[in-house]
């Protein structure tokens, strides 16, 4: 690697440097409290996947670059120049991070590793070496809004096929998806699939709320990609959406990482407050049904556990209304060990699904969450993530675990009295 | 019309949920010659954009994308 390289490199740890991140790197005592944390360093004793060691790669250019010690003897301060090696390692290692945070929760020191991997992933992209696969997923979500005269009508044509399933599940012909409403209470942002979009259509209308369908996506790849600015672009697309409705609030799917970006990140990066809420689209559903607005039954009578996403939990902080929907659903609820803050990462978060060359890793690394489904005893494992989903359903295959996972709009519609869903189930 | 051209790689995407049908046409596209044709039959409505964008913001090409009773089938051209 020649010096302008390592001038660049050392450019973007520069730019991102500040008073946390310092600390950070300065502080950690290498007590590896933290490898016991890590549900893929407990999996595979892999030295590769140990939050210190992530963070140590970065540590190590720090010290050679940002202080005099690493910078006059740095074989005696383990400091380093950024190889190619370097970045090897680094990329192994951010990449197949899940951002969980598990491993903040239990350091002594509150050291954020996924921040320092976010900066790792800066470097790396700088340096040409970011996933290429979450690159492509976020320049293709830029592309759509950049040129969506392109992609309107196909759009629109799909929520109106599933419309068209909403009007024979609630049994309403009237029943609609909104699109484009001005002045609705809510904008909802689903997935870009019929399967976020149908349940909470059914809830919306059952609930009788005024609200409006997001012509995009919250996925964000942007964000698992690593690049803030492309980050800020993919979610700039349904709050500047959201900003010329005039909507109230606006409600995040069943998605981890897009509640944390819309409510957590998005005002940090556009240096902006938001003229409406936002919140988690089960923080909505659980406040129709403790007010009435929302009849369910408790029809579920096999065993149903909850796992919570790291993004919609521990980072997010939404604990109890899931679990006040789910024992509104079900007789036996059974809560998985250790849980809330403590849960362990299901392995399928950080945008790790899309990277193929990680899939057997990421099976691997699902080790604590089989052990605790299993503990459980449930029939039924609910999650608001599509990527635990996705992960779990995974586990569930390898593993043979023998459990149905289910979104939780999907188990709130089933207990709905739908007569939709009673004439299908009537006709099976 | 499909049935005159060469498709070098079937992709059964059905029950896929978005974006995965963009994730496996992306990650099967080296699996095809440069000229090759992948035709990829996705069940998911969000496909219909998620793939043409995809697809252009990758510089490859999308050579027909249309409905077929519940299914969505695309004809996608590696270009480079």
């Amino acid at each position: 690697m020649d010096s302008q390289q390592i001038t660049t490199l050392t450019g973007v740890l520069d730019k991102k440097m500040n008073r946390q991140l310092k600390q950070y790197l300065d502080i950690c005592a290498r007590c590896a409290i933290c490898k016991d944390a890590c549900h893929q360093y407990v999996a595979t004793g892999d030295f590769t996947y140990l939050p210190a060691r992530r963070a140590e790669l970065i540590r190590q250019i720090y010290k050679k670059y940002f202080t005099k010690t690493g910078e006059f003897v740095p074989a005696l301060y383990e400091a380093r120049d950024p190889d190619e090696n370097l970045l090897d390692e680094l990329y192994e290692s951010t990449y197949a991070c899940t951002g969980c945070r598990r491993c903040m929760y239990y350091c002594p020191f509150s050291i954020d590793t996924a921040w320092i991997l976010s900066v790792a992933k800066a470097i790396l992209i700088a340096a040409g070496r970011g996933n290429e696969m979450l690159g492509q997923l976020a320049d293709a979500a830029i592309f759509k809004s950049d040129n969506f005269d392109m992609f309107r009508d196909v759009i629109v044509s799909g929520f109106k096929d599933i419309e068209a399933e909403l009007k024979e599940l609630t049994g309403d012909p009237s029943a609609e998806i909104p699109v484009d409403k001005k002045g609705a209470d809510i904008l909802y942002v689903a997935l870009a699939g019929a399967h976020s979009i149908l349940p909470a259509a059914a809830i919306f209308h059952e609930a009788g709320t005024s609200w409006t369908l997001s012509m995009f996506e919250s996925a964000n790849y942007g964000f698992f990609f690593g690049d803030a600015e492309k980050a800020r672009k993919i979610a700039d697309r349904f709050m500047d959406e959201a900003v010329r409705l005039g909507v109230k609030e606006v409600v995040i799917t069943e998605c981890g990482h897009a509640y944390r970006v819309a409510n957590i990140f998005h005002e940090a990066w556009t240096g902006k407050k938001h003229p409406f809420k936002v919140r988690h689209i089960l923080e909505v559903i659980d406040e129709y049904i403790k007010d009435g607005r929302l009849k369910v039954s408790r029809c579920i009578d096999v065993p149903v556990s909850y796992h919570d996403p790291c993004q919609v939990g521990r980072n997010g902080g939404i604990f109890e209304q899931p679990r006040d929907i789910v024992r509104a659903l079900a007789t036996d609820f059974r809560d998985m060990t250790p849980n809330r803050e403590q849960q362990w990462c299901c392995g399928g978060g950080g945008g790790i699904v899309a990277i193929s060359e990680m899939d057997a890793f990421r099976l691997k690394s699902g080790k604590k969450k089989v052990e605790q489904i299993r503990a459980t005893g449930a029939k039924i494992v609910a999650s608001p993530c599509e990527n635990c989903r996705l992960q779990m359903e995974g586990l569930n295959e390898t593993e043979d675990l023998g459990v149905r996972i289910a979104a939780i709009m999907d188990l709130v519609i089933e207990c709905m009295d739908l007569p939709g869903r009673k004439q299908a189930a009537e006709g099976a | 019309m499909s049935d005159d051209i060469k498709v070098d790689l079937e992709l059964d995407l059905k029950g896929l949920l978005c974006p995965l049908p963009m994730v496996r046409v992306s990650q099967n596209i080296t699996n095809v010659p440069v000229g090759g044709v992948i035709r990829a039959v996705a069940t998911d409505p969000g496909a219909m954009a998620d793939i043409p964008a995809w697809a252009q913001s990758t510089g490859n090409e999308i050579m027909s994308a249309g409905k077929e009773g519940s299914e969505f089938v695309f004809l996608v051209k590696r270009v480079k």
